[in-house]
């Protein structure tokens, strides 16, 4: 018997990956390093959607004639759609935003941009 | 009324980028957004409609639309109508109308929206239009205070994410009212990231910096309408679920100590309104029945007051120039307003929003209220010359009429007892500044405002919420 269902060890992984993100945002000096440790958080967060979704089946919901099929919940897959779109746009727009300020402070260090030494 | 609801939801969306394409109509597209809403908001004030939509069928958009929302959205068009004015008088470029009409789309859908998800692309949608607002000058320094602004908000927004999908896992429905069988874990989840958007207590630390460092049009519109989509849900969400009651008591309770305790040791104007928008904010998210026309007295006075810094020559307090006698006349009526003097809104309001609290609740807000005299008695103490209106304050003029007229919505308030305990309460202010704080003017850059200690503080929050929930739910 198996100590922990690959259920589980997938929900775990998945919640790591969210908790390393904000970790990242957390403790990383540099602003580039912030901004990609966001996009880690948010693939975490993009991953636990596809979990949710996936929990009662993995066939793709397609309407179909056989009945009883074990498909995958269609709604959280649409939302995180729209979330993906979201996260990405502003992805773009911090990183231009990071391009701009490393002209007159080329390490990105937040404490430098704040001012502070 | 359905097709009005949804034309009026879309429409300043389409009118924003029409703004970008045809830059000659951009003013009056602006303009238009604005009116629209402020009929909308009217015809559902008057004829007291209450009703719910689901667009796009099952699990599509859900929206609600009844008194509250009425009073958020008028808010939101008479404040956008005196940012259009302003940015008519100033030439602004067709890129602000863009962003301003589309800022506004999005600030009425939060306030018609029923369910999560919709809620969730809305705030998004207001993050990235506030973030170019914010940094369309192209400093360096407004540049980091947007990013700032955008970095803390979609790290709230991914908690929430993860949030709505809990409570979706337990409930199988995105709806506000899926809320109340959710998990903690969901709920302190979900609030986190409205909290913080909302600038409420500790998590919403981020918007003195970001407020007071912004264009003067771009913080009117963020004090005054922008921070209110994070109370509005909370709001909405608090009069299903009973569970949230608590949260809602201490959280208010808090910011207003905190934003009163912070904003008297500042002595930057600007800085100084947006500490009394952290304290103001939380009479409106404690209201429940008085939220609505109190978000109306606060964002059209705070609206009033941040556009009127604009036109100072300094914003250090004690050594303002004197300043033309129409500008004087805004600041004075709205910062009489917020301190909810008789005969302008913010009175009816206040007294609106306190005869529902328990007593302790009531009696510490009342102490609280001599801290927002204090804190707003410098701006009542700049000097004035001259006797004319000027054509240059006509937004702000604007905005103070509305806080007279306005006063008409809560009639009932004015009782002796409570317009001597308000006249009392600003005049013991108004003295202990003129006699005392007004010589030790100690200043306080509190190290929280980092954006590390910002995001720290947002772990704090979730385990302050965690624990409540828990004491509180079996």
């Amino acid at each position: 018997m198996l100590l922990f269902s690959s259920t589980a060890i997938v929900k775990a992984l998945v919640l790591a990956t969210v908790t390393i993100g904000f970790s990242g945002i957390l403790w990383k000096k540099n602003l580039l390093m912030k901004i990609i440790a966001m996009d880690v958080m948010s693939t975490g967060v993009v991953a636990f959607y596809v979990f949710i979704a996936a929990r009662r089946g993995l066939i793709a919901p397609i309407l179909s004639d056989r009945s009883g099929l074990d498909y995958g919940d269609p709604v959280p897959q649409a939302v995180i759609l729209t979330a993906i779109v979201i996260g990405l746009s502003i992805q773009a727009l911090m990183l231009v935003g990071a391009i701009k300020l490393a002209k007159d402070h080329p390490t990105l260090e937040v404490s430098e941009i704040e001012g502070r030494e | 009324m359905v097709n009005f609801t949804v034309i009026f939801i879309f429409l300043p969306f389409l009118l924003g980028f029409i703004a970008y394409l045809l830059p000659k109509t951009d003013r009056f597209l602006a303009t238009a957004a604005s009116l629209l809403s402020i009929i909308f908001s009217a015809v559902v004030l008057i004829t007291r409609q209450e009703f719910n939509l689901v667009l796009m069928g099952n699990f599509g958009v859900s929206l609600t639309v009844d008194n509250l929302s009425g009073y958020f959205i008028l808010t939101n068009g008479l404040v956008t109508l005196a940012v259009a004015i302003y940015g008519w008088l100033k030439s602004k470029t067709p890129y602000f109308y863009t962003q301003l009409t589309i800022l506004h789309g999005s600030v009425n859908s939060v306030f018609c929206c029923a369910d999560f998800i919709t809620l969730y692309v809305a705030l998004e949608v207001i993050g990235i239009a506030t973030f170019l607002l914010i940094s369309y000058p192209r400093h360096n320094r407004s540049i980091w205070i947007g990013l700032r602004y955008l970095l803390l908000s979609n790290t709230v927004m991914l908690f929430y994410l993860v949030g709505a999908v809990l409570v979706f896992q337990s409930q199988g429905s995105f709806a506000f009212a899926a809320l109340q069988n959710a998990s903690v874990e969901a709920m302190v989840l979900i609030l986190l990231g409205l909290l913080t958007k909302g600038g409420i207590f500790l998590s919403g630390m981020w918007l003195p910096l970001t407020h007071a460092e912004s264009e003067s049009p771009v913080s009117a519109t963020l004090s005054g309408i922008v921070v209110k989509t994070g109370i509005f849900p909370i709001i909405r969400c608090a009069q299903m679920v009973e569970e949230l009651a608590p949260i809602v008591e201490i959280f208010s309770t808090g910011t207003v100590t905190l934003g009163v305790v912070l904003g008297m040791f500042c002595t930057d104007i600007k800085r100084i309104f947006a500490f009394s928008t952290i304290s103001q904010l939380g009479y409106v998210l404690i209201g429940s029945e008085g939220a609505g026309i109190y978000a109306l007295a606060h964002g059209v006075a705070k609206a009033g007051l941040f556009l009127t810094s604009g036109s100072l020559a300094t914003r250090q307090i004690g050594s303002i120039p004197p300043i033309s006698f129409s500008n004087w006349l805004v600041l004075a009526v709205c910062s009489l307003s917020i301190m909810g003097l008789p005969g302008l809104v913010g009175f009816g309001a206040k007294e609106l929003v306190l005869a529902h609290l328990p007593q302790w609740q009531n009696w510490w807000l009342n102490l609280c209220s001599i801290g927002t005299v204090i804190i707003l008695c410098p701006v009542l103490l700049i000097p004035c010359q001259g006797k004319t209106l000027e054509k240059e304050s006509s937004p702000g003029l604007f905005l103070a009429a509305v806080t007279v007229i306005a006063s008409l919505l809560y009639p009932h308030a004015y009782k002796w007892d409570k317009i001597i305990k308000t006249v009392a309460t600003i005049a013991l202010g108004l003295g202990i500044y003129y006699r005392g704080w007004r010589r030790w003017q100690w200043q306080y850059n509190s190290p929280l405002e980092q954006l590390e200690n910002l995001l720290s503080l947002l772990t704090i929050v979730a385990v302050l919420l965690f624990t409540i929930l828990a004491y509180e739910l079996p």
